[in-house]
């Protein structure tokens, strides 16, 4: 007996969703797309207008103050490399995406987390969500994307928004649900209110999580966002992408090599960032 | 020892049949309780439920330490959190300043909460991302006090547990001793008439333990704060306590001051405890002694005059120095330039057994004065 196929029945009601969601939502998706890529062409105009090497030092001295002076002189030495290899423009536009992603997806992650955190049900709601964000392949996002919002780098902000608010929103909820016992008696032998409950027990203890979240976040977006090349996301993505297509190893390694200086730049930012706040607590 | 004139009557807690089961079918257990009088392993075994408290009344009046001494799983701690209402009794009343918890609202409850029952935890629960200062102003922080006055208060509270010096430090940087002390200066900072201690100073060294009793009893008398004060070793109960509760099983077994406790013991549990304990300090002259009328009945001529004297709340070791020193001779028990009885040798040794003076008992040891 041979396996009953409703492949054909399964596309077709697939493409015919999306299909009508592109007709019917047009006037909507265009507008998401506008509103994004507004967005993105903002910051990207923010960091991309000075020249190279303020931006270079710039960084350099917020390194120096967060992490440490070698660190800073490191990162800001790191950065003039990019621009001498001819890839300040693609840079300069990755961080720009990365950014607005990770910015927009904590927008969302850190409320829902801490409502996850708060609220049991909500939460057994959102982890298979959570679950099945986080094991999909990333690429799957990038198509029914580039179906409704097209090909560009309002597509490429979508996807990593997507891969980049499971973590944030997994450990916000995590360290609010952490707060210690004895210290949620103080507060109510205190005679706090809902609210001081949150802000000045709860949330300082949650702090350190999603401070890792936030991290970890931001990791995801890097990660997502040379992916996203392939639908025109533009910057280093692209530039790794092209390269890949026609076998130019040089150019390929030349973009990896900015793609790992601008990662572990943030990367070690966003973790100072986060002890600074655990150091105030020792 | 008390420095501010307050009224000892007036009780400020009271708890009237307070019960706590704990389980999913907490509220059937109780009704079968109350109806059926079942007990704690039949209310364990027909409803999976446990019995925290079990019908438990007490009376903490003003200016009083009130300890509650049990072992671990005596209900000692369930007993402590419902007097604010951190647990919700499952029958029972509890009041506090003549105001019965359970009617209050929220925001009522809130308020008692804040203003007039502090809560020092064995963890001490020190906010860790704040100094010791903002730790100690927190109960004020709370009720929306601007900061100059409530660091101002919190400086003061710090002052009288001596931590002045600390105040800008991180409760890490404190030793353990050190941190209850800030516990208790927060915990005094909202200046509440009543103060919950959770067994606060168990998981302190022993020299530093009884150093903070000392001073926890100095401090809270100086104030004229009642306490309820939790403790799983009965000496620190009688060094702190004016009365002390024995719980066991979620049923308090006896009240009473110390020597009460002592010399008369509810039953053998009771006994078992305070067998170690040493009667010295504990038992008072108007335990041990015969009263003058006995002595009068049976010896019609008495002379008191040459006696040496003491006191009623003489303790049997200062007794001691002065049987020595008047050669075994009797003191006679003056209250009031009256002598109120007669301590012999062989009474303040039944006294170091732990044997009160009745007259029965002591009847054949009378002897005529010489």
């Amino acid at each position: 007996m041979s396996i009953p196929d409703f492949s054909v029945q399964f596309d077709a009601a697939v493409d015919s969703g999306l299909m009508w969601l592109q007709d019917n939502g047009e006037s909507f998706f265009d507008a998401a797309n506008a509103l994004l890529s507004g967005v993105f062409k903002g910051v990207a105009w923010c960091i991309g207008t000075p020249p190279f090497y303020v931006i270079a030092v710039l960084i350099g001295l917020l390194g120096w103050r967060m992490v440490g002076a070698r660190f800073g002189v490191l990162s800001m030495l790191a950065l003039l490399v990019c621009a001498f290899i001819g890839l300040w423009f693609e840079t300069v536009s990755t961080l720009a995406l990365v950014l607005t992603a990770t910015v927009l997806a904590l927008l969302v992650a850190v409320p829902l987390g801490v409502l996850a955190g708060l609220a049991p049900r909500f939460d057994r709601v959102v982890d298979p969500c959570l679950d099945l964000v986080q094991t999909l392949p990333p690429y799957i996002y990038l198509l029914p994307a580039i179906a409704l919002l097209g090909y560009g780098p309002a597509t490429a902000l979508l996807a990593t928004f997507i891969v980049a608010v499971p973590p944030a929103l997994r450990l916000t909820a995590l360290g609010i649900r952490m707060t210690p016992k004895e210290f949620i008696e103080l507060g109510e032998a205190s005679g706090v209110t809902g609210w001081q409950m949150f802000f000045k027990i709860r949330l300082p203890f949650a702090m350190p999580s999603i401070m890792a979240g936030v991290n970890q976040s931001l990791m995801m977006a890097f990660g997502m966002v040379v992916i996203a090349g392939i639908v025109g996301s533009g910057g280093l993505g692209e530039s790794i992408y092209g390269a890949v297509r026609t076998l130019d190893i040089a150019k390929s390694i030349n973009a990896a090599l900015a793609i790992v200086i601008l990662t572990m730049i943030l990367d070690r930012l966003a973790q100072s960032a986060a002890e600074s706040r655990e150091g105030a607590s020792q | 020892m008390t420095t501010l004139k307050i009224d000892i009557n007036e009780v400020l807690v009271d708890c009237q049949s307070v019960w706590k089961i704990f389980g999913q079918n907490a509220k059937a257990a109780m009704e079968a309780v109350v109806h059926k009088g079942l007990g704690k392993t039949q209310v364990l075994q027909d409803f999976s439920c446990v019995v925290g408290v079990s019908d438990v009344s007490l009376q903490v009046r003003r200016g009083e330490i009130f300890c509650i001494m049990g072992l671990s799983g005596s209900g000692k701690s369930t007993l402590i959190r419902l007097l604010n209402k951190l647990i919700t009794p499952s029958a029972g009343k509890v009041l506090v300043k003549g105001k019965d918890l359970s009617a209050l609202s929220p925001a009522q409850l809130r308020e008692v909460r804040a203003r007039h029952i502090g809560m020092v935890f064995q963890s001490v629960a020190l906010l860790p991302n704040r100094t010791v200062l903002e730790n100690t102003a927190f109960g004020l922080e709370v009720q929306g006090v601007g900061k100059a006055e409530r660091y101002q208060v919190a400086e003061r509270a710090l002052a009288k547990v001596g931590l002045t010096d600390w105040s800008s430090r991180y409760p890490s940087e404190l030793s353990g001793g050190m941190q209850q002390r800030v516990g208790l200066a927060r915990a005094l900072t909202a200046d509440p008439e009543i103060i919950l201690m959770d067994e606060p100073f168990s998981a302190l060294d022993p020299l530093i333990r009884r150093q903070l009793q000392d001073e926890f009893r100095q401090l809270t008398k100086e104030l004229g704060k009642s306490a309820v004060f939790i403790t799983h070793d009965l000496e620190e109960a009688i060094r702190i306590g004016d009365r002390i509760a024995i719980m066991k099983d979620g049923v308090i077994i006896q009240v009473g001051t110390a020597e009460e406790i002592v010399l008369n013991p509810a039953d053998d549990y009771v006994a078992e405890f305070v067998a170690g304990i040493s009667r010295l300090h504990l038992v008072k002259a108007h335990s041990v002694m015969t009263p003058v009328a006995i002595y009068t009945q049976a010896f019609a001529q008495c002379d008191f005059s040459r006696l040496t004297q003491t006191s009623l709340d003489a303790d049997i070791n200062a007794l001691i120095g002065l049987t020595i020193g008047a050669n075994l001779e009797p003191l006679a028990v003056v209250e009031q330039g009256v002598v109120v009885g007669i301590i012999t040798a062989k009474d303040l040794l039944r006294g170091v057994q732990g044997i009160p003076n009745d007259a029965h008992a002591t009847a054949p040891f009378l002897e005529p004065l010489a």
